[in-house]
């Protein structure tokens, strides 16, 4: 699996930043200077606050920020569209869970599983791969593989229709990402 | 029991509830796909329950940020390592279970 596709390093070339997360503003220093904040705050949680540890921390951040920094992708998320993903997430992973639990310990196991192929209308790379992992939290679906045009779906059970919510998702993931699919803008 | 028990208690409890259904899922479900399902699924419904119910006993806001971090950490690895599990089954023709 290619991570990195050069029509999408054209498509976000303009802005340098804070991979998954971006936020306005340009210039690398800036960008390098917020990944550095992020890892210091994730190394500040680790040791649970404790000032004596930085000695380690300090090399650890930099060292992080650096790697982070040249292995970044070319597709970023953006920060306010995060936070109108992240509750629909939520409640859907929580739909998919009850859903495959009360199947797992129903007595006649209701399943009835299939394979969809959805065609993919965002972009190589990240937005894909981001799409591909959702897929298995929600309700009923789980990726197989990532083909050059779709996405191979097996589905638990034959009585949604999965292609309307794949393209839903698409359409959130989309967003996220700052990425305009050819059929238009979440509804 | 404190005030937060009685928040974290349910939780703790209906997270159990998640990866035992996962396990029940595991063992019953017929092939390797539909298994992947039951594991994904519930776990991560799972830890994300058993992680609030420890948020809300939590001491400071260090520990909140780290059981987050570790849910994500896990909802991450979980959902990548069940779609290779899948992939690596399909490309080797791994048949799928049909009613």
């Amino acid at each position: 699996m290619k991570l990195i596709q050069p029509n999408l390093r054209a498509h976000s070339s303009e802005h340098t930043s804070v991979w998954p997360l971006r936020w306005p503003g340009r210039g690398h220093w800036l960008g390098f200077l917020r990944r550095a904040t992020l890892y210091a705050l994730l190394w500040l949680i680790v040791v649970e606050g404790d000032l004596s540890s930085l000695w380690i921390g300090v090399p650890a951040v930099l060292v992080a920020t650096t790697a982070s920094t040249a292995l970044r992708s070319p597709a970023t998320m953006i920060l306010h569209e995060l936070f109108r993903f992240v509750p629909f997430f939520l409640i859907h992973s929580l739909m998919g869970g009850v859903d495959v639990a009360w199947r797992a310990v129903h007595p006649r196991m209701p399943i009835a599983p299939h394979l969809v192929e959805y065609p993919f209308q965002l972009p190589p790379g990240l937005p894909r791969v981001f799409m591909a992992n959702t897929v298995s939290l929600l309700p009923g679906t789980l990726s197989a593989d990532i083909c050059a045009h779709f996405l191979k779906v097996h589905v638990l059970t034959d009585r949604r229709d999965t292609t309307s919510e794949l393209r839903k998702l698409e359409q959130r993931v989309a967003a996220l990402f700052g990425v305009v699919l050819p059929e238009g803008a979440l509804e | 029991m404190t005030p937060s028990d009685y928040i974290a208690v349910p939780l703790l409890v209906s997270g159990v509830m998640f990866f035992l259904a996962g396990s029940a899922g595991l063992l019953r479900f017929p092939d390797v796909y539909t298994r992947l399902h039951a594991l994904t699924k519930s776990d991560n419904v799972g830890l994300g329950l058993i992680v609030a119910g420890l948020v809300v006993e939590a001491d400071s806001w260090f520990v909140v940020g780290k059981l987050l971090f570790i849910w994500l950490l896990v909802l991450l690895a979980g959902a990548s390592v069940a779609n290779l599990i899948t992939k690596g089954a399909m490309q080797r023709g791994t048949r799928m279970w049909t009613r």
